[in-house]
C-alpha cells in the first residue's frame, strides 16, 4: 500500500483511524472514515482550534521576557537576573526579542517560531485582580473577569461562556477537551467540555452487559453526573475508532516526555484526527517559584525548557494545520520585582503571555512597558498590569473563533484588541 | 548516625504493645482479617436508602453491611457521642496491618533511608486501610477535611518524610480538638515549614508564602480582612520559625532561629506588635488570627460545606457561634452539623474519589491492603493522595471531578471482579444484595449487578 504524502491531511488521518490499514473500505470510497456515522460536526467551520496552556502558581514573566535593558531590573534581581543577550554566556545566552526585551534562554525552542512571525509576546499583562491569592486570580482568570468579588464565584468559565454561545446541533463530543484528570474553571459549565487523562488509556473495561447497564443507567438524570456519564460514553464511542497506541507524531517532532508533551501529543492526534476539537485546555504546575527559582539555571530554567519543548514539538507535529490553530499561554499573575530572602520571589501582579499560531502577527512583544522604577510598580512593588488578559484572549475568540460579541464571554469588558491576530 | 527523636518515636509506637500481644497468638486475628461479614445491605445514598444509609454516608465513608441496621437500633445521638469522642480501641485486623508500615513505625531520620516512593505509598496505605476499617469512622471523615485543609504536597522537598509526623502531630492530635491548637502545630510542623517555605523566611526580605496561606486558606480566608500590608507584617513576625539542620541535632524538629528573626515592631491586622518579641511575634500572630471573627466565619462556612454541601447555609451560623462560643472546640463545631436534619435529607454532595472508593470497599466489605495496585485507582479518579500541589488541597465542588468517572467505572468493574491486586470480595456474599439491587422480590445479585451498581449515579453522591 502506497502512502502518498501529496494529501498531509489524508495521510496523518488515516494512520489514526483505527483498522485503516485492515479494512480502509469506507476510506477509500472516498466517505470521510469511520467516523461518519457518528453524526457530529468533523471540523470547526471557518474556525481555529484554540489551544489553552495555563501555567499554575504564578510564573515570573520578568524573567521569562527580562526586560535586559532596564537598570532596576538588574538592581532588585542581583542573584536571579537574566543578563543582556550580550553579556549572557554562551549555551544559555538569552535570546533577543527586540532590543529591550530578551526571552529566557530556556525557551529556545519556541525562538524559530518567534522570529518566523508565528509567535506573539505580550509583557505586564494580567487581570485586576489585587489579592495576590493563586485561587483568586486562578479563578477570576478562568472565569473570565477581571476580578472576583465575594459571591461572584458562581459563574461559568470563561471557555464554557464560549462554547455554550456558539454551540450548534451536531456538535462533537470532543469538541472541548482537558488533557488532565479535573475539569479546570475555565471550562466549568461548558456544553461538551470533557476532561480527558490519558488518550491512550481511555477505554472501558468489561463486556458489553457491563457498557449497557452504564448507558442505561446513564440515560436520564440532568444532575452534573449524569450528564457527564452521558457525555463519557459518548468520547469513548469516538475514541474506540481510533488508535492513540500506534500514534506517531510527524517527524521532526520530538515531545518531551512531561505530562505538558504528552497532552499536547495528544492534543495534536485530536486535531489531526478530525474529531471536531474546538478547544483543548491544557495546565502546567510548579510556577510558586518563592524559594531558589535560579535563573539561566535551575527550578524556573527547567519549567520553561518543557514549556519551550513542548510547544515546539506541538507547532512542529501539527505542520500547516497550525494555520488554524492558535495557542494562548497564560498565567494567574507575576512575581514580586525584588528577589527574597530564600533566592525567590513572591506573588506579584503582571507577567507576560504568548499567542502563536498561523494568524499571529508575532515575532513582537506587546505591551505597554511600565517601568520598574519605584514610583511605578504596584503596593509592595509589583509590576504594573498595562494591558488586561481579556483584552488577549477576547481577541482571540472575536478573531480566530468565530465569536460576534465578545462581551457574551467577557461581560463588562470595553474591549481594545492589540492588534495580535490577522 | 542516626538520631532519634524521641517524642516521634513514642508516638508512633503507640498502641503497638497491644497489637505485638495480640501478633503473638495470631489465628483469631488472622481469622478476623479474612473473615467475611454477612452481607445484608448495600446503600443507595441518593434515592431509596434508609436515613441510616444516609447518616452513614455523610458522618462515616459509608456503611459496611449490617451497620444501618446496628445504628438505627443506636440511634443518632448515642452514634455521635461515641464517634465524637474515640478511643484506643479499635479494629484489631486494621492495627495488625498498621502496624506493619514503616511510616507507623518510623521518625522522619529513619524513613529518609528508604526511597520516596515507598513511604508515599505507605502513607496512602495507612490512611486507605484507617478510613476502610476504622471503627472511628468520624475521626477519619473529619481527618480528610483538615489534611486537605493544612494540605502538604508531599512531593515538594522531603515532605515524603514528614507527612507521618505532621499526620499524628497535626491532624490526628487536634482533629477533634480545638482549632487554634492545630493552627499552633501546623505552624510548628516540618512538613508544613518545608512545604510552604517558611524555613527560608529569614529577616531582610522576608518570605511571604506561609504568612499567605495562613491567613487566606488556613484562618481568615480570602475576604477576612486583611490586606498585602498584614502579608507582610504576619511573614515579619514568622521570620526564623525553621527546620532543626544544625550539625548533630535531631532533624525535622521545629527550631526558632533567633538570628534570622525579624525583631522589629510589627502591625498586624491593626494590633502592634512590640519588637524584640522573637518566637512570641508568631505565637501572638495565631492568637490574633484565630480569634478572629472572620475566622469563626470561614471555618464553619468551609467545614458544614464538607458535610451538607450548599444545604449547609442554614446550620452554618449555629456551627459558627460555636467556634466563638468555645474558643474554637471542634467537636461544638461539628455537633449541629451532625445533628442536623440536612444530614438527612439534604442535597446530595459529590463523593470524591477517596470517598468513592473507601465506599466501594465498605460497601461490598472489601479485603484489601490499601496497596501499589488499589492506589492506582485511586490515582486514575484524580485524587492520589498527598498529591494536590496547590496548598487549597482537593476540590470539593462537583465539577471538578466530573471527567473522571470512566476511572470509577473501570475501578467498579475490576473491584467486583477481583481484579485489583491485594484486594478482594467474596462473590458469594453479594447475593443477599438482590433485592436491594433489582428490587423487592429479587433472587441473588449478580457480580454485574454489584459492578452496575457501584459504578451508578447514585453511588456517586453522598
Amino acid at each position: 500500500m502506497q502512502e502518498g504524502c501529496d494529501s498531509y491531511r489524508s495521510w496523518s488521518r488515516r494512520a489514526i483511524l483505527r483498522g485503516a490499514a485492515l479494512g480502509g473500505v469506507a476510506w477509500m470510497a472516498g466517505i470521510p472514515s469511520a467516523l461518519a456515522n457518528l453524526g457530529f460536526r468533523a471540523q470547526p467551520d471557518g474556525r481555529d482550534t484554540l489551544v489553552v496552556v495555563f501555567l499554575r502558581g504564578g510564573a515570573d514573566g520578568l524573567n521569562v521576557v527580562p526586560p535586559y535593558l532596564d537598570d532596576d531590573y538588574h538592581r532588585r534581581r542581583p542573584s536571579l537576573r537574566i543578563r543582556s543577550p550580550k553579556e549572557s554566556a554562551a549555551g544559555t545566552k538569552t535570546l533577543d526579542l527586540d532590543g529591550f526585551f530578551g526571552l529566557h534562554p530556556s525557551m529556545a525552542g519556541l525562538y524559530p517560531l518567534y522570529r518566523e512571525g508565528k509567535m506573539a509576546v505580550i509583557q505586564a499583562v494580567g487581570s485586576a485582580d489585587q489579592t495576590r491569592s493563586h485561587f483568586e486570580a486562578m479563578s477570576a482568570m478562568e472565569r473570565g473577569l477581571a476580578r472576583l468579588g465575594p459571591g461572584s464565584d458562581t459563574s461559568n468559565g470563561w471557555l464554557a461562556r464560549y462554547l455554550n454561545h456558539t454551540a450548534q446541533e451536531g456538535d462533537s463530543p470532543l469538541r472541548a477537551v482537558a488533557i488532565g484528570d479535573l475539569m479546570p474553571d475555565s471550562l466549568r459549565g461548558g456544553l461538551s467540555a470533557m476532561a480527558l487523562p490519558d488518550l491512550g488509556a481511555f477505554r472501558l473495561r468489561g463486556d458489553r452487559s457491563f457498557r449497557e447497564r452504564l448507558i442505561e443507567a446513564y440515560g436520564s438524570g440532568d444532575d452534573a453526573i449524569a450528564t457527564a456519564g452521558r457525555e463519557t460514553l459518548r468520547v469513548l464511542d469516538t475514541l474506540n475508532r481510533l488508535d492513540y497506541a500506534g500514534y506517531r507524531p510527524t517527524s521532526p517532532a520530538v515531545y518531551p516526555s512531561s505530562d505538558l508533551g504528552n497532552a499536547l501529543k495528544q492534543v495534536a492526534f485530536l486535531l489531526k484526527a478530525e474529531v471536531g476539537l474546538e478547544v483543548a485546555f491544557l495546565d502546567k504546575g510548579g510556577w510558586d517559584t518563592h524559594v531558589a527559582q535560579g535563573s539561566t539555571t535551575g527550578w524556573l530554567a527547567g519549567l520553561l525548557e518543557d514549556v519551550g519543548n513542548s510547544l515546539a514539538a506541538f507547532t512542529a507535529d501539527i505542520g500547516s494545520r497550525l494555520g488554524r490553530t492558535t495557542v494562548v499561554v497564560m498565567t494567574e499573575f507575576g512575581r514580586r520585582v525584588y528577589e527574597n530572602s530564600g533566592l525567590g520571589t513572591d506573588h506579584g501582579r503582571a507577567s507576560c503571555m504568548f499567542v502563536m499560531g498561523g494568524s499571529t502577527r508575532g515575532g513582537k512583544v506587546y505591551g505597554d512597558w511600565p517601568t520598574l522604577a519605584d514610583e511605578k510598580l504596584e503596593g509592595t512593588g509589583d509590576l504594573r498590569v498595562t494591558t488586561d488578559y481579556r483584552d488577549v484572549l477576547g481577541e482571540v475568540l472575536t478573531r480566530r473563533m468565530g465569536l460576534d460579541q465578545v462581551d457574551t464571554v467577557f461581560p463588562g469588558l470595553r474591549h481594545r484588541p492589540l492588534g495580535l491576530l490577522a | 548516625m542516626k538520631r532519634d527523636s524521641g517524642i516521634d518515636r513514642r508516638q508512633f509506637l503507640f498502641g503497638a504493645a497491644a497489637v505485638s500481644t495480640l501478633a503473638a497468638g495470631c489465628a483469631p486475628l488472622t481469622q478476623r482479617v479474612a473473615g467475611r461479614r454477612r452481607a445484608e445491605d448495600i446503600s443507595l445514598p441518593k434515592r431509596g436508602g434508609s436515613e441510616a444509609h444516609r447518616f452513614l454516608h455523610r458522618a462515616a465513608f459509608g456503611p459496611i453491611p449490617g451497620e444501618p441496621r446496628r445504628f438505627a437500633e443506636m440511634g443518632r445521638d448515642a452514634y455521635l457521642k461515641a464517634q465524637l469522642h474515640p478511643t484506643d480501641e479499635d479494629d484489631l485486623a486494621m492495627k495488625f496491618l498498621l502496624s506493619r508500615l514503616d511510616v507507623m513505625r518510623m521518625g522522619s531520620a529513619e524513613l529518609r533511608d528508604l526511597p520516596e516512593g515507598h513511604v508515599m505509598r505507605q502513607l496512602r496505605q495507612a490512611a486507605i486501610l484507617r478510613a476502610v476499617y476504622s471503627q472511628w469512622q468520624l475521626r477519619e471523615r473529619v481527618v480528610d477535611f483538615w489534611t486537605n485543609h493544612f494540605n502538604i504536597f508531599a512531593h515538594k522537598g522531603d515532605g515524603a518524610y514528614r507527612k507521618n509526623i505532621d499526620d499524628l502531630m497535626v491532624v490526628r492530635q487536634h482533629a477533634l480538638g480545638k482549632f487554634p491548637d492545630m493552627v499552633r502545630a501546623s505552624a510548628r510542623s516540618s512538613a508544613m515549614l518545608g512545604y510552604l517555605d517558611n524555613q527560608v523566611n529569614r529577616k531582610g526580605v522576608a518570605n511571604e508564602n506561609y504568612a499567605r496561606e495562613l491567613l487566606e486558606l488556613h484562618t481568615l480566608g480570602v475576604y477576612g480582612g486583611y490586606t498585602q500590608k498584614d502579608v507582610s507584617e504576619v511573614a515579619r513576625c514568622f521570620t526564623g520559625w525553621t527546620i532543626e539542620n544544625r550539625f548533630m541535632r535531631p532533624r525535622d524538629r521545629f527550631r526558632f532561629d533567633p538570628n534570622t528573626h525579624d525583631d522589629g515592631e510589627k502591625l498586624v491586622l491593626g494590633q502592634r506588635i512590640p519588637a524584640k518579641g522573637g518566637i512570641e511575634d508568631g505565637n501572638r500572630v495565631i492568637d490574633i488570627v484565630t480569634r478572629h471573627p472572620s475566622c469563626a466565619k470561614f471555618i464553619s462556612t468551609k467545614l458544614t460545606r464538607f458535610f451538607l454541601g450548599d444545604a449547609g447555609e442554614s446550620v452554618q451560623p449555629q456551627v459558627e457561634r460555636a467556634y466563638q462560643d468555645t474558643g474554637g472546640e471542634i467537636v461544638a463545631m461539628l455537633m449541629p452539623i451532625l445533628t442536623s436534619d440536612a444530614m438527612l435529607d439534604g442535597p446530595p454532595v459529590l463523593k470524591r474519589p477517596y470517598d468513592y472508593l473507601v465506599s466501594s470497599l465498605r460497601a461490598l466489605d472489601a479485603q484489601t491492603d490499601g496497596g501499589e495496585a488499589l492506589q492506582a485507582h485511586l490515582d486514575a479518579m484524580g485524587q492520589p493522595l498527598y498529591g494536590w500541589p496547590m496548598p487549597d488541597g482537593y476540590p470539593d465542588r462537583t465539577t471538578a471531578w466530573t471527567g473522571t468517572l470512566l476511572a470509577r467505572w473501570n475501578f467498579a468493574h475490576q473491584l467486583v471482579n477481583n481484579e485489583i491486586g491485594g484486594t478482594s470480595i467474596n462473590p458469594d456474599g453479594l447475593a443477599p444484595y438482590g433485592p436491594l439491587v433489582l428490587g423487592e422480590g429479587a433472587e441473588g445479585a449478580s457480580l454485574g449487578d454489584a459492578a452496575a451498581l457501584l459504578a451508578s449515579p447514585d453511588f456517586q453522591w453522598r
